[in-house]
């Protein structure tokens, strides 16, 4: 019965593909854990520096995600897998929405720190432009806008697992194995 | 009665900031800033109150002086946890200290619109001298725009002892930036 897993397999992404999917993966569970640890620390040296290291990855997923979207318009993804014409659009504007906010998101959280009044230098060695001067009312709205945006992408990525997981366990078709990085067909 | 004028209090005290100093400093557009750096980052803050008392007189600099007293605890920072740390003990200790001054002692040309203000910078009971170049320039409606900058070392004022000692932390340098708008002398 469970044959056809690996039989759909043909089509399997690139293996930058799956690299970059993966690496964004674990950069935004870091990030997001990170996220919510960091604003309920006390103030402190750590807290400063948990904050660094925040953005540092924000920035990385922003920079992952440009990389992605070229790598995908260089090599297109595979076709999907058969499927009621429902859940290829429903799949299809759910990824479309993770770009956007794998996008916008760490956009959100550089302008909401130049609107902090503190720079961000990425990685500390690369200082990126202030996106705004600083202004505690506009920070206080940028904060809020950043929070919600996050809880969407927490949402949407809910929903992107459960997905991917009534696909291989209910479903026993290939879209989580194309894009896992081991499960690959044998000859 | 007591309790009417402690609320008028802070509004008269904003009032006589607006017209301290003969030139009247324009309070509105002038500010005071700082820039310093956490963990290599740069940071910046600013001063809500202060109040200011210039006298400057290009041609009789004897006669001249400029005096600031500045409302540490008005201090805005990059989050209220910030601000609230910074006013404790560890940093401004504005209980204790609520007030930055400085005195001019003299002043100087350094020619074509360049002066050098010598004074005591008193933060947190610590007096130190302090150089602050100027430069002025005068904006369109006539007034006169001095901007100085100098750079304080917080750790000489007790400005972030215990775990925030650490200059590779929170960096010892703070880059103050004084911009004022004089209206012309009456």
């Amino acid at each position: 019965m469970r044959q056809p897993i690996l039989e759909d397999v043909s089509e399997h992404y690139s293996g930058a593909a799956i690299a970059l999917h993966w690496l964004t993966a674990a950069l935004i569970v870091a990030n997001l854990s990170l996220g919510l640890s960091m604003v309920a620390l006390p103030i402190s040296p750590r807290k400063l520096q948990w904050f660094l290291v925040h953005k540092w990855i924000g920035i990385t997923v922003f920079l992952v995600t440009c990389a992605r979207l070229a790598w995908r318009w260089y090599r297109p993804v595979p076709p999907p897998v058969a499927m009621p014409d429902w859940q290829r659009r429903s799949a299809a504007t759910a990824h479309a929405l993770l770009y956007v906010l794998l996008l916008v998101i760490p956009i959100s959280g550089w302008v909401y720190s130049s609107a902090t009044g503190v720079q961000v230098v990425y990685l500390g060695l690369v200082p990126l432009p202030d996106l705004v001067p600083k202004n505690k009312e506009l920070a206080a709205v940028l904060r809020i806008t950043h929070v919600t945006l996050n809880f969407a992408l927490f949402t949407l990525l809910c929903v992107h697992v459960a997905a991917a997981l009534k696909h291989h366990f209910g479903d026993r078709d290939a879209v989580l194995a194309r894009m896992l990085p081991i499960v690959k067909p044998k000859e | 009665m007591m309790v009417f004028l402690r609320a008028l209090l802070p509004l008269l005290l904003f009032a006589l900031a607006g017209h301290a100093g003969a030139q009247g400093v324009l309070v509105d557009k002038s500010d005071i800033r700082f820039v310093s750096k956490q963990m290599g980052v740069n940071f910046e803050g600013r001063f809500r109150n202060w109040k200011a008392n210039v006298v400057f007189l290009p041609n009789d600099l004897a006669r001249s002086k400029a005096e600031f007293d500045i409302d540490l605890a008005s201090i805005d920072l990059e989050s209220d946890d910030s601000e609230s740390e910074i006013k404790g003990p560890l940093w401004f200790d504005t209980a204790k200290f609520p007030v930055a001054h400085f005195a001019s002692a003299s002043m100087k040309s350094l020619g074509a619109d360049k002066f050098e203000v010598s004074g005591q910078l008193t933060i947190k009971g610590v007096a130190k001298n302090a150089n602050v170049p100027i430069s002025l320039k005068k904006d369109a409606a006539g007034n006169t725009v001095a901007d100085g900058t100098f750079t304080v070392k917080r750790l000489d004022y007790g400005i972030g002892l215990g775990l925030w000692a650490d200059t590779e932390t929170v960096a010892n340098d703070v880059v103050v930036r004084v911009h004022m708008v004089l209206s012309p002398a009456k």
